[in-house]
């Protein structure tokens, strides 16, 4: 597991992103954190759905 | 590339850039062009500019807490050319990273010994402030300026001919109704 905690240093940064590109976006504070957290959420759905069809596809075909 | 040589060719490429935005800015618009400039050299700078203070401060901490986390992950040394070519080009989108990378560059970056895995996204923690900054800068030529004072048009003043009876004052609200007093 100590050789894959670089993968925990994907939420700072994405977060980190999506706010300044929220920022970008819209003036009210609450707004922005609560759009980033929903882009946040997405994001990372997608990609670990993304994960597990290339990881079943691998397993069983 | 030599380093000095490096110096002149990004500064003059913004210098271009803000000349240009000036150059096709509306009248009254034309502090974008400095405020474009700002943004490059230190993220959120540009929006403190145009007034924007809470935004630029705010975005100065985000950034800023970003590139010292990377920085402190590879052990604080900036993204040499031979780390990462694309990361290094990424650090050319802020002045304040450009400089960092300049004067802390001159030793290649290390992964540390507790986390050796953590070394590449190190880097591209430091990349991405750059890049983001870009960003930022884009973003001040797009911000609404607040509307400059409006000078009241001597025209629009007309003055009474001399002798002409002044005008009633106009009724401020609705007549009194019937059985009110005053």
């Amino acid at each position: 597991m100590k050789g894959l905690s670089y993968l925990f240093l994907y939420v700072p940064i994405v977060l980190v992103i999506l706010t300044v590109l929220e920022t970008c976006r819209s003036d009210d504070p609450v707004k922005i954190l609560k759009r980033s957290f929903a882009n946040f959420g997405v994001l990372t759905a997608v990609l670990i759905g993304g994960g597990a069809v290339v990881y079943l596809i691998n397993r069983f075909l | 590339m030599n380093s000095r040589l490096e110096w002149k060719v990004v500064l003059g490429a913004v210098i271009v850039l803000t000349v240009i935005i000036a150059a096709l800015a509306k009248e009254g618009e034309r502090r974008r062009a400095a405020a474009f400039l700002l943004a490059w050299m230190l993220p959120g700078a540009g929006h403190v500019f145009l007034g924007r203070w809470k935004k630029g401060l705010s975005l100065l901490a985000l950034m800023g807490a970003t590139y010292l986390f990377g920085a402190w992950i590879v052990g604080f040394r900036a993204v040499s050319f031979d780390d990462n070519p694309f990361y290094y080009v990424g650090q050319y989108g802020s002045g304040a990273t450009f400089l960092l990378a300049q004067i802390l560059g001159v030793e290649k970056a290390y992964p540390r010994q507790e986390n050796p895995g953590w070394f590449d996204p190190g880097l591209l923690y430091v990349c991405v402030v750059g890049l983001l900054n870009l960003v930022l800068m884009i973003n001040t030529l797009d911000l609404k300026l607040a509307p400059a004072p409006a000078a009241v048009p001597a025209a629009t003043v007309a003055a009474p001919a001399p002798g002409a009876a002044p005008n009633p004052a106009p009724p401020s609200g609705p007549p009194p109704a019937p059985g009110t007093t005053a």
